[in-house]
């Protein structure tokens, strides 16, 4: 056999050998690998190159390191995941560096940090003073997670005393075209009704690219053509418009008229109309 | 414009406003957001009902005006 083809077979056997084994290690990403996923994956790495190339000399030295380099880190995962001991020691645990609005020098040396490292890792957060991180956690992937002081925390709907309607996720019922059958009777929904829509603000749902239908049944288009400007659902707007507007009718008719039992009528009904639009106004406005 | 034509007019837009809130309640998944919606669509029954009764009494005032 000529010594390419061996190399040739030998590439591709330590190639699908070596894919074969990360397989098995299961999938964490990258992003949140520790110092010593690193180690085992460089390490793999090595052993891969050097099995193809045959550098050490003996195959089979070279062929059950691999082995237990994979193997290894394996049930060190496993045992991880069953005992916590094992997870502090071969995860790490994570270092608080910042409580209750202080810097702990002595948890920043032991994570082996700089101030400036800090800095930049709170930087990078766009956090630009430290006054406003109320506590600040070094990850075993060595990232930095923040919580910021309450005044600092981003105004939400709660923290404005505001009610807010309750959404379901929007579904995607077309994509490139072709109608999500699927997508449309998780709604409750169906083909008809989707034409119908479609032709109601008047495209041919060959030219739709993306639709996706909100949890009332209102429907947001995207086309392939992207000069036709399609109208955007504004039936929830225009409803609570004119929910308010029943309402000021009401007031007005209630001091328009004349006739006693007819004023008490339009008063009563405009605090009807009054809670209406207050309950709706969570559901269709925000 | 006569009182009974924009008691009309008002009633037209609370039945519209009413059949709106219809279909977002069949539609609507969310079983909080569609009790809310129903219940809303009662109370807009009620007020639908009322404006319907003054209406009869104007058209009876002003029988003139009566129909569209």
């Amino acid at each position: 056999m000529p010594e390419w083809l061996i190399f040739l077979a030998r590439a591709t056997a330590v190639f699908l050998l070596t894919l074969f084994l990360v397989r098995i290690m299961g999938k964490r990403q990258t992003s949140q690998m520790t110092f010593f996923d690193l180690i085992t994956a460089i390490v793999i790495g090595v052993l891969a190159a050097s099995f193809t190339l045959n550098l050490a000399g003996n195959m089979t030295g070279t062929f059950i390191a691999l082995l237990v380099w994979t193997a290894l880190p394996l049930a060190i995962y496993f045992l991880s995941i069953k005992f916590k001991s094992v997870r502090d020691v071969v995860q790490g645990k994570e270092t608080i560096l910042i409580n209750h609005g202080r810097v702990l020098e002595d948890k920043l040396m032991e994570a082996r940090m700089t101030p400036e490292d800090l800095l930049s890792q709170l930087r990078r957060k766009n956090i630009y003073k430290v006054a406003d991180v109320e506590f600040a956690v070094l990850e075993p992937s060595g990232e930095v997670s923040t919580m910021l002081t309450k005044a600092q925390q981003p105004l939400t709907p709660k923290a404005m005393g505001l009610q807010v309607g309750q959404e379901s996720v929007p579904q995607t019922v077309i994509l490139d075209g072709v109608i999500m059958d699927e997508a449309l009777t998780a709604m409750g929904l169906n083909r008809h009704w989707m034409h119908e829509e479609l032709e109601k603000i008047g495209v041919a749902p060959e030219n739709v690219f993306i639709a996706q239908v909100d949890s009332v049944g209102q429907v947001y288009v995207d086309l392939f053509d992207d000069v036709v400007n399609v109208p955007k659902p504004k039936t929830k707007e225009l409803l609570h418009a004119i929910l308010r507007k029943c309402q000021a009718d009401c007031e007005l008719y209630a001091l328009a008229t004349k006739n006693e039992k007819a004023k008490q009528m339009y008063t009563e009904t405009s605090k009807t109309m009054t809670q209406v639009v207050a309950e709706l106004e969570p559901l269709l406005k925000r | 414009m006569t009182v009974s034509s924009q008691v009309k007019q008002t009633l037209a837009s609370l039945k519209g406003s009413r059949a709106t809130l219809e279909t977002f309640a069949t539609v609507e998944e969310n079983e909080e957001a569609k009790e809310t919606l129903i219940r809303n669509r009662k109370r807009l029954d009620q007020v639908i009902d009322k404006f319907e009764q003054r209406l009869s009494e104007l058209e009876f005032e002003e029988p003139e005006y009566k129909g569209f």
